[in-house]
């Protein structure tokens, strides 16, 4: 458990895509202050490691407590009546405050950290996933993933696909048209006038574009078979009619 | 594009309910069509469909029309062709039925059907949508105070429809239809065959009887047997699921509200709730690809709900069946189905009874219309015009819900997406306005311009973070 303050500083400057042994450790930083003002002064922190090791495979171990320990008390899990686990360990972060994030605690050189913003929402839900929690009334979750400005998605998102999908493109690209010089003897200038280059042109984009992963394309053929299926179902009742005197929709 | 990482998850989620590619009730199926029911079934080819204005008078009796089903479907159905000049027997097996139902029915249904304003036991008028990392979102603030969604007993408001139907002159008749046996020839009557439950003996003590009738209207839920009967086909439904609860000083919160809650841990594939009712809450979930885990997801329901409801107890526990999709044949010869027994449920919200009344109100204008105020015999062509009807009606409002399920229920990313559109006052206002008045108005493009763009931002952020999700293990 004492583990857990010394990373707490580290923590901003941690990428997700570092050793995953590491993130581990980091755990516990998910929704705080929805239990701590319902479970102030509970400093049941070694009741919570015990049952937190028997309820996760061993992940969460070290996860228990962080400054002050939010954790249900015992006695509304059995009131529940319902197959809740026993003791969900809740989300705690310091800089999660009032439902949102504390803009004020991800400043670096006098700016706002937004990747650190980025990394630290992701790490939310990903617990949340994890590890459903009853949503308060008392402290509402406002977060709004769209205060994160338009230019730090794209810097961290946008352009490395793009880049990505650029270099695939050249590549094709340049061997096409390659290819097609040996084998017709049409310079590049003069491909670019041919209907059918352009063609292939648009072809070659679009692959590039709509399938970047191998299953991309089974996914592709899914959904354009979804878009109509509903419909298909609408107008089964008109199909099976033969006489020209109903209208089909 | 990265909504397009979207289909492989989507993909992978859906691996055991694969989309079945589409068959109607034409090709051999090798999915669950019941192929035998098209011989059962007098083959159509050799049926004249004839005008009904050519159609013979009746000999001295008006039609004779057997509504199966005393839901609001039947309930309006009824009502309709009695006041229309038809003979009216409404078969009901229960006439006290507590339907497990979210119960919320539109404002333009208490307009249309004139509805007595107490049966309505709640006026919903803020709804709280709570996504999966539970990012509440309140929508209602655009709704004027003459407007709300209406919170109704369904065995209120079935009872009140029934009894109108009684009084413009269907017979009511308590019993549980068994069968209905097809005409021997092109013109002859539907004989059908029910129990009737005397009143004040048990149901053991029930007598078979059987009436002939000239047209029957299928209005008997989901798991219709006039729609067995006429060899409808089969469709998809949603198993939802709800437990009641009474929790004491916790009902002040949900004086005015409904919630829902999105999230994979409550529903793959639809949405958990928690409807106010009378004097209890429903909470209750969903599915129609993980049915056999709808247990776990009412658990995880009521977890999510669980500061809310806290100290409540269950008092009742109840399931039903939603369709998805409207069944393959929904006309055959001179019966047609209404209501779920159609399957005219929508996607994405699950709204059913309007959409039953209606059908069954149209359906029941076509007959007196095709019968001339009861005076002819109807044929086919006739209940095909209150097909076409609803179809050209509704089909946007259907279409539209369908996309926003496909698009929005996809997956957590999806339904975080979703909540945070919902802030945005213009999509509650297009919302309630289109869920209220079943009108899909057309707001102002340059606004449609901005909620596109800005649907497609939160779309994109939220799948961005969830491939950043899926790179960190916790």
């Amino acid at each position: 458990m004492a583990l857990l303050s010394p990373l707490l500083p580290t923590f901003s400057s941690l990428r997700p895509n570092l050793s995953q042994k590491l993130h581990r450790t980091l755990l516990p930083k998910k929704k705080s202050s929805l239990f701590l003002t319902r479970c102030a002064g509970n400093g049941a922190g070694k009741v919570g490691s015990a049952t937190v090791e028997e309820k996760l495979e061993g992940k969460k171990e070290e996860a228990i407590p962080l400054e002050s320990e939010g954790k249900l008390p015992p006695e509304s899990r059995d009131s529940n009546g319902a197959a809740v686990k026993a003791v969900i360990p809740t989300f705690n972060d310091p800089r999660w405050i009032g439902g949102t994030w504390d803009l004020k605690q991800f400043e670096k050189d006098g700016k706002t950290d937004w990747d650190a913003v980025i990394d630290a929402e992701v790490r939310r839900r990903k617990w949340l996933e994890d590890n459903p929690e009853a949503s308060n009334n008392d402290e509402p979750v406002i977060f709004d993933t769209s205060i994160i400005p338009w230019w730090s998605w794209v810097k961290r998102f946008h352009l490395p696909e793009a880049e990505l999908l650029n270099g695939r493109a050249a590549m094709i690209g340049f061997f096409m048209a390659y290819f097609v010089d040996s084998l017709t003897g049409i310079g590049l200038v003069d491909q670019m006038g041919n209907f059918f280059c352009k063609t292939l042109v648009l072809i070659a984009v679009a692959g590039v574009l709509l399938i970047r992963k191998n299953e991309d394309i089974d996914a592709l053929k899914k959904l354009i078979e979804e878009t109509t299926f509903y419909d298909k179902q609408w107008q089964a009742t008109w199909q099976e009619d033969e006489t020209p005197s109903v209208s089909n929709k | 594009m990265a909504s397009l990482s979207s289909p492989t998850t989507a993909a992978t989620r859906r691996q055991d309910s694969p989309i079945r590619p589409f068959v109607g009730l034409r090709r051999s199926p090798s999915n669950n069509c019941i192929p035998t029911s098209r011989n059962a079934v007098p083959s159509r080819h050799h049926l004249q469909i004839r005008a009904a204005k050519s159609s013979p008078r009746l000999p001295g009796r008006p039609l004779r029309v057997a509504v199966v089903g005393g839901g609001p479907a039947g309930g309006a159905a009824a009502e309709t062709l009695a006041k229309g000049g038809v003979e009216t027997i409404l078969i009901e097996r229960k006439l006290d039925n507590c339907k497990p139902c979210g119960g919320a029915i539109p404002l333009c249904m208490v307009e249309e059907f004139g509805l007595p304003l107490d049966l309505i036991d709640r006026r919903v008028t803020k709804m709280k949508m709570i996504s999966p990392s539970n990012v509440a979102v309140d929508i209602g603030r655009t709704l004027k105070p003459h407007e709300y969604i209406g919170m109704v007993r369904r065995e209120i408001l079935d009872a009140y429809l029934r009894d109108r139907a009684a009084e413009a002159g269907a017979q009511l008749i308590n019993g549980l239809f068994l069968q209905l046996d097809l005409p021997e020839s092109g013109e002859g009557p539907y004989r059908l065959h029910y129990n009737l439950y005397n009143k004040g003996t048990s149901s053991v003590a029930s007598e078979r009887q059987t009436v002939e009738v000239d047209a029957v209207v299928g209005a008997d839920g989901a798991n219709s047997r006039v729609a067995k009967s006429i060899g409808s086909g089969d469709y998809d439904y949603a198993i939802a699921f709800q437990a009641m609860r009474i929790p004491e000083e916790k009902m002040k919160y949900y004086e005015e509200r409904a919630e829902m809650y999105v999230g994979d841990d409550v529903s793959p594939d639809f949405y958990g709730w928690v409807f106010p009712k009378c004097d209890h809450v429903a909470v209750g979930t969903g599915t129609v690809t993980h049915k056999g885990e709808i247990k776990r997801f009412q658990a995880a329901t009521r977890l999510r709900a669980r500061d809310k409801i806290e100290g409540g107890k269950i008092i009742r526990v109840e399931a039903h069946p939603i369709p998805e999709h409207p069944r393959p044949r929904r006309v055959l010869g001179r019966v047609a189905l209404v209501g779920d027994a159609a399957g005219y449920v929508t996607k994405c919200s699950g709204e059913g009874i309007y959409f039953a009344a209606k059908s069954g109100r149209m359906c029941a204008e076509a007959i007196v219309e095709g019968s001339e105020n009861g005076n002819r015999m109807i044929n086919e062509s006739d209940l095909r015009k209150y097909l076409k009807k609803f179809d050209q009606m509704y089909w946007p409002t259907y279409k539209v819900l369908d996309v926003l399920q496909k698009v929005f229920y996809r997956s957590n990313s999806a339904r975080e997406a979703f909540v945070e559109m919902c802030a945005d006052e213009y999509v509650q206002k297009m919302t309630f306005d289109s869920y209220l008045y079943k009108k899909v108005v057309p707001g102002n493009p340059l606004d449609d311009l901005k909620l596109a763009v800005n649907t497609i931002g939160s779309l994109v952020r939220a799948n961005a973070l969830r491939k950043e999700m899926n790179k960190i293990t916790l």
